[in-house]
């Protein structure tokens, strides 16, 4: 008794600074999260229905066609982010780098910013006006130039939507990518490229031989960050095409949205979250791996 | 002679990757202050007179949730800093059983996926009695943010000289005296960040408004994005007026706080 109480008298502080994001993060963050593990084996509705099914929600997931769509959807989107992620804004940083004039090179730098400080919500808006079918900029600009025939309903039509997702915020530069590079091109020691400079080394040269190999850790940051960012998909998609035209274009995260709030299947909707929760964290545990042994060899 | 000959390829797709950039907010811009028969005579210039009344018109519509968004944003970015430089205070100041747990468990948090664990809070909250109030809209954003926040500021905190600290405690200065006069002020670099990042998600948020809020009381700005509308004359140009209105706010922000708020945007970042 005495003992428990010495040891409070010692500790109280400490503790005591912690009380009050515990109790947020309790409240809002670990009750909800063991709530959804907990529903995931559930037949429950919010409301009045609530039955324990076991792996019901799990199997039946496991045959449901639209869940495999949106598995698809979220690989297509990974993989040309991932290709995008790695080229556009990396020639951009480069090509804004080597600019000597450091007043015009810190204007750019803010230019190319510009897109990532507006809200993302309004960047989707944006671009749903440039898709749409009538008077929409992109089918104005297809006109203008005489090819009519390519006009589109970029985001009704099955064949379009998924690629007008992707290509939203062309030429992708705007976004958090573009400054991460661009940090990694200013702490490669200048020394460096007076050699390249010395050995008569063209852009290109330099390029493959200098700046890329010395940029790989965050060329290596952005192929995760890109993954893990691809892979919870959602806003976008809501706000351009919600998962349409039919379920052409949805993903896990929307799925699960649609499941819960539409359809009131939350038991089933927390299985769906469940899942990518796995896979995001067999995910980031292969990432930390693959990502902490190249820090040793840097 | 060589370097010449490489100016203008370097130059020429810069220019062209910028004016790619910005050609949709040109179009955002130029199309916010036409009547739809401008825009349908001169779709991609400028074109007389300018209709500013869009934006009068636009501003009368979403003006009521700009105050909401900045009263919620705002008092995430408040709730979080407090909760989150406290314990952050806790595990740089002091030493106690489980104080590595603790802070597993905080920085664990970042690991889960927002939709996860949408519905229960949905639940949560309905229970609570939140939802269509402020409070519903504050805490749960406050709860993402906190993780993320403790860890800048700790790792910040570990930077200032312990022997600051220990000269005030042997002074005599109580744990809220070195709080609030050293580690605050000589904290405001990390403030700012932790502050921007979460006035930025605050601004920015979507899904949890679409679910925790239903009708005008307490809606956020980028709810009412979708339900400006203008007359037949005006046509989409007030809604455009209406997104940018919307931006301004973050584009001041990022204006008078550049520094803080690149670092903000890409810390963000690094927490996946």
């Amino acid at each position: 008794m005495t003992n428990t109480a010495g040891f409070f008298r010692k500790h109280w502080k400490g503790y005591a600074f912690l009380i009050p994001i515990f109790l947020v993060l309790g409240t809002f963050k670990y009750i909800p999260f063991f709530n959804a593990v907990k529903m995931s084996f559930y037949d429950w509705n919010g409301a009045n229905v609530k039955d324990f099914i076991g792996f019901d929600n799990f199997i039946r997931l496991f045959q449901d066609d639209t869940f495999y769509t949106s598995l698809k959807n979220i690989g297509i989107f990974t993989v040309s982010g991932i290709l995008i992620q790695l080229t556009v804004p990396l020639i951009a940083a480069v090509l804004v780098f080597h600019v000597k004039n450091m007043k015009l090179q810190n204007m750019l730098k803010v230019w190319f910013v510009i897109p990532l400080v507006i809200p993302s919500i309004v960047i989707y808006l944006t671009w749903q006006w440039i898709f749409a079918g009538e008077y929409g900029v992109l089918n104005q600009f297809l006109e203008a130039i005489g090819l009519d025939s390519w006009t589109h309903a970029w985001l009704g039509e099955s064949k379009t939507a998924i690629w007008s997702i992707i290509f939203v915020n062309f030429p992708w530069i705007g976004g958090i990518t573009f400054l991460l590079y661009l940090a990694g091109l200013m702490s490669i020691s200048s020394e460096l490229f007076e050699v390249a400079k010395l050995d008569g080394m063209n852009a290109w040269q330099r390029f493959i031989r200098l700046e890329l190999p010395l940029v790989r850790s965050q060329v290596k940051l952005v192929m995760v960050l890109t993954i893990i960012q691809q892979i919870q998909s959602f806003e976008n998609i809501l706000v351009l095409t919600n998962g349409g035209p039919g379920d052409t274009t949805i993903s896990p995260a929307l799925y699960l949205y649609t499941k819960g709030f539409s359809y009131s299947e939350m038991g089933y909707a927390s299985a769906i979250g469940l899942v990518l929760f796995i896979i995001l964290l067999l995910l980031t545990l292969i990432n930390n791996k693959f990502v902490k042994n190249t820090d040793k060899i840097d | 002679m060589n370097r010449k000959l490489l100016a203008l390829p370097h130059y020429g797709s810069l220019a062209l990757l910028l004016a790619l950039t910005l050609f949709p907010f040109y179009m955002l811009i130029v199309s916010s202050v036409k009547y739809t028969e401008q825009a349908i005579h001169n779709f991609w210039g400028i074109s007389f007179p300018i209709h500013f009344d869009n934006y009068s018109a636009a501003f009368k519509q979403i003006a009521p949730f700009i105050g909401n968004t900045v009263l919620i944003s705002s008092a995430i970015v408040v709730g979080v800093v407090l909760i989150s430089s406290l314990a952050a205070y806790s595990f740089v100041r002091f030493n106690y059983p489980g104080k590595q747990l603790f802070f597993v468990l905080i920085l664990s948090l970042m690991m889960i996926p927002g939709y996860l664990i949408l519905i229960p809070q949905f639940l949560l909250v309905q229970k609570l009695d939140m939802l269509n109030t402020y409070q519903g809209q504050i805490f749960p954003p406050m709860a993402f943010g906190a993780a993320m926040a403790t860890f800048l500021m700790k790792t910040f905190f570990e930077g200032i000289p312990k022997s600051l600290i220990e000269a005030a405690d042997m002074e005599g200065a109580g744990e809220r005296q070195i709080f609030l006069k050293i580690i605050i002020p000589l904290s405001l670099p990390i403030i700012a960040t932790v502050a921007i990042i979460n006035f930025l998600a605050g601004w920015n948020n979507y899904i949890w408004p679409l679910v925790a809020t239903n009708g005008d009381a307490v809606k956020p700005v980028i709810l009412a994005l979708s339900t400006i509308t203008g007359n037949m004359d005006q046509g989409v140009g007030v809604k455009l007026a209406g997104y940018i209105i919307s931006s301004i706010p973050l584009l001041l922000l990022f204006v008078v706080a550049t520094k803080p708020f690149i670092s903000g945007v890409t810390s963000g970042a690094v927490k996946g």
